[in-house]
């Protein structure tokens, strides 16, 4: 096991000092901590597709929640240029122009400040597993490697929830229901933001982390170890 | 580890803060500097429902709490542990303020009733602000004083109780009982006339109770006794009272207030009542006592519709009736007493206009019978409902008298709807009155509209029919419309399927509201961003009542009362009829101070409130009214398992 660290070491590409940062932080995670210790970095980025192999970023957007409060004056928000074309059906949905990002930095340039902002907290996201796949390839690209930050699905939260009101429920066969950040955002009476703008959905992910962990079990959630732990009963059904 | 000392370049202002602050007041009033300053001051938070923010007495208040999304109430607990409620607060408006400015911990008690956003802002940057900004710092010094008594005055409306100063509020909190100033004065049945009128006349008094040898009360004569059936008939005062007395006498238990004594007079066209406590009477009361309590009295329009002797002098009079409605909702009365009030007014106009038309058509034909729909069957009016009417005739015995019926009454119904027209009622859009044919025919018809309805129903065809089977006999020869209603309600607790058809259209609307703040509102046309309080709000209840009075064969129509009646046959539980009754009579409430506003204004009253008119109290008031709703609907499930 020793001699096999000690290889990929040796053959791994050289991290950059704030990738190092990022990944000595999260060495010794202790998860039994209460929720309102750990920081959090709500994160939405806009791409160009779905692809993360071909596709890129063009905006990216978080702000930060400690205490369990949103700081909102502690965000992070800027648009990219990215290497390839702009496609015209990506900017029907972000509505991001060719024009808009002319000027803007290529995502090198940003990366490094962005995983700065990102260093020491918890990444949260909506179906945040996509976001994180195009995050990484950029930081394994330009920084030496992904980032190490546990992350937390707040669809998944939400799916955890919607079962969890069923069980007491008469609608439970309604499976007719939307994961969908506005959608869910509507439903549960959420203040309501801009969709497709990495800001605004941030800042709405963040509104909906918040709820769903005072929500979840009737507020029973007090360590970042039982929010995982309410999270593993439901896997069996995806 | 915070970025922001480095002066983060991809940070920008949280412009969620600062585009809600400036619709709020009063951050409104502060420049774009200082806006920003809170802006950066500001984190956000989130409290379920039933989070204790402050607790009395313990909190240190560090922030002051915007309210961004849902409400709280707040609340003051004394040492025995009484609640006393304070007020709601919603969206835009803050908790803490008070604390932080006077150095103090939390002086109240502050709790969640909705899941609720808040931004805090740190309490050394309001303080700040405060110090800056005298606009600013003047609202909150102003708001103390101004919202404990705004508190105050929608606790009085909240629990309806009447304002007391000196003057014209007695009508609600004065017993009957608190009226009877002596002994009542009585006379034995066979005791002359003229006896009677001395005694009167020594007492100062306009009335006698009669009574048998047993001394118990048989009737009443009073002066207008004297008039009319003595004086004007030339009948000997020799002749014994019992000859001229009103029998039996009608009565009114003593713990009813004046309204009631009232409203029983106006229905009975009568002036004397005798007030009753534990089956014994206690003494007479009189409209006169009553007007002495009341500066401008509804009686003064009865008096004026009844004198009337033109169709024409009735057009004007039925205008009067919103100023009459204005004092007695001033005075506290409870909407269904309101409505009965407008309910009465506005069967005496009908009544005196048939009359007249009456005298002006001759003797009709065959005996007919006026029949009253929808909210005038009910005796729910409000300002200028729709008419809802229809003709019911005797059956006519031979062909030539069923021409002649036809004839007179087509005439007469066209005419009075005519007329009622210009007395301010509009037309019925449905277009169901009594000009129409179809809806002015015979016994025979009617009774066979019903089993239609009921033996045979079309989904389309009850929902139509519903306002039918809120019929009361308004005019003429009343029985006809009373067998009518007994017929219906013999049939209709038997047809299951009919019933299930008005069930499953109790069901179909759904209760208007989610979230606090958050109404189901109208989402385009000229009403949008209303709510319909008549449709969403008012109908499910109707209809609740209608459904169960048909199911269990409740001959009453009023809303109310068919609700009261069905606790009294235990069909409801107490805690239900309580419930619904007040959560319908506050949305009634509701509807009328909208109206009232509406024609003070000069508009076309209608149902369309404008949630940002109410205060949060009423709001969550109303909130908890539409919640009685889905409590209904769960009991029609339960009642009609087959939905």
């Amino acid at each position: 096991m020793g001699l096999l660290q000690l290889l990929t070491t040796f053959f791994k590409k050289k991290r950059h000092p704030v990738l190092e940062d990022n990944h000595f932080y999260f060495q010794d995670f202790d998860q039994d901590r209460p929720l309102n210790e750990y920081e959090f970095v709500v994160y939405d980025s806009e791409l160009t597709g779905l692809n993360p192999r071909k596709d890129e970023i063009v905006s990216l957007g978080a702000v930060r929640i400690r205490d369990l409060k949103i700081i909102p004056q502690e965000n992070f928000y800027c648009f990219v240029k990215p290497r390839g074309d702009l496609p015209k059906d990506s900017t029907l949905i972000h509505r991001i122009t060719p024009e808009q990002i002319q000027n803007a930095p290529p995502i090198q340039e940003v990366l490094e400040d962005f995983v700065r902002f990102c260093n020491g907290g918890l990444i949260v996201g909506h179906y945040i597993d996509l976001d994180m796949a195009f995050i990484n390839k950029v930081t394994k690209r330009y920084l030496g490697g992904p980032l190490a930050n546990p992350c937390i699905d707040t669809l998944r939260l939400a799916q955890l929830y919607k079962e969890e009101e069923w069980g007491n429920y008469y609608d439970q066969f309604n499976y007719n229901v939307s994961y969908n950040l506005a959608d869910l955002a509507a439903e549960y009476g959420l203040p309501e933001f801009e969709e497709h703008d990495a800001l605004g959905d941030a800042f709405q992910t963040a509104y909906l982390f918040l709820f769903l962990i005072r929500k979840l079990k009737k507020g029973g959630i007090t360590t970042l170890k039982e929010l995982y732990l309410a999270g593993r009963s439901w896997r069996w059904l995806f | 580890m915070t970025n922001q000392d480095k002066k983060d370049v991809h940070s920008v202002t949280p412009q969620v803060i600062i585009d809600f602050l400036k619709n709020t007041i009063p951050f409104n009033e502060l420049d774009e500097d200082s806006l920003m300053k809170v802006a950066q001051n500001c984190t956000i938070d989130f409290f379920p429902k039933g989070t204790m923010i402050f607790k009395q007495d313990e909190t240190e208040v560090e922030y002051l709490y915007i309210i961004q999304k849902g409400g709280v109430k707040i609340y003051l607990k004394d040492e025995e542990g009484m609640v006393t409620l304070k007020d709601f607060r919603g969206e835009g408006s803050y908790i803490g303020a008070l604390p932080i400015i006077q150095g103090t911990r939390a002086n109240l008690n502050v709790e969640t009733v909705e899941d609720t956003f808040c931004f805090l802002l740190k309490k050394e940057i309001f303080l700040e602000l405060i110090e800056d900004n005298p606009k600013f710092a003047q609202y909150y010094l102003k708001s103390f004083s101004e919202k404990f008594l705004r508190t105050a005055y929608q606790e009085l409306r909240q629990h309806r109780v009447a304002p007391r100063t000196e003057g014209t509020l007695y009508m609600f909190s004065v017993h009957v009982g608190d009226l009877v100033k002596s002994e009542p004065k009585t006379i034995a049945a066979t005791d002359s006339i003229q006896l009677a009128a001395t005694r009167m006349a020594e007492y100062h008094i306009g009335s006698l109770l009669v009574t048998d040898e047993q001394g118990e009360v048989i009737g009443i004569v009073t002066d207008k006794d004297l008039r009319t059936k003595v004086v004007a008939q030339g009948r000997p005062v020799s002749e014994p009272v019992a000859n001229i007395m009103a029998s039996p006498v009608e009565k009114i238990s003593s713990h009813k207030v004046c309204f009631d004594a009232l409203l029983t007079m106006m229905t009975k066209q009568i002036h004397h009542l005798a007030v009753e406590r534990q089956n014994k009477i206690i003494g007479v009361i009189t409209s006169h006592d009553i007007m002495v309590l009341q500066g401008s009295s509804p009686l003064y329009l009865f008096r004026e519709i009844v004198s009337q002797r033109s169709i024409d002098g009735l057009y004007p009079l039925s205008q009067k009736v919103p100023l009459i409605v204005r004092t007695l909702i001033e005075e506290g009365a409870k909407p269904n007493n309101i409505t009965r009030m407008i309910t009465i007014l506005n069967d005496h106009i009908l009544d005196k206009l048939l009359s007249l038309m009456i005298e002006k058509y001759g003797t009709p034909p065959v005996p007919f019978c006026w029949l009253l729909m929808g909210s005038e069957g009910r005796k729910e009016q409000t300002f200028r409902t729709d008419q809802d009417n229809a003709i019911l005739y005797q059956d006519p015995e031979n062909p030539r008298k069923k021409e002649e019926a036809q004839e007179y009454f087509s005439a007469f119904g066209k005419e009075a709807i005519e007329h009622l027209v210009k007395c301010g009622y509009p037309r019925c859009p449905g277009d169901i009155m009594a000009s129409n044919p179809k809806w002015c025919q015979p016994y025979s018809v009617w009774e066979s509209y019903f089993d239609e309805w009921i033996l045979r129903p079309e989904p389309k065809q009850v929902m139509h029919a519903a306002i039918f089977f809120d019929f009361r006999p308004g005019f003429g020869k009343l029985d006809l419309g009373v067998r009518l209603r007994d017929h219906l309600t013999d049939i209709a607790k038997r047809q299951e399927i009919f019933l299930l058809h008005l069930a499953k259209n109790c069901l179909e609307s759904r209760p208007p509201l989610t979230f606090f703040r958050n109404f189901i509102v109208e989402k385009d046309g000229e009403h949008k961003n209303r709510l319909d309080i008549k449709k969403r709000g008012l109908v499910p209840f109707v209809d609740f009542a209608r459904l169960l009075s048909l199911k269990f064969g409740i001959k009453e129509t009023n809303t109310v009362e068919r609700l009261r009646l069905l606790y009294e046959a235990e069909h409801i539980s107490k805690e239900l009829y309580t419930e619904t009754v007040e959560a319908y009579e506050f949305q009634m409430q509701i509807r009328f101070v909208h109206q009232l506003r509406m024609m003070e204004e000069g508009l076309q009253p209608d149902n369309y409130i404008n949630p940002s008119d109410l205060t949060d109290l009423e709001k969550q008031t109303l909130k908890e009214a539409f919640a009685v709703i889905s409590r209904l609907q769960a009991i029609i499930k339960d009642m009609f398992p087959l939905i």
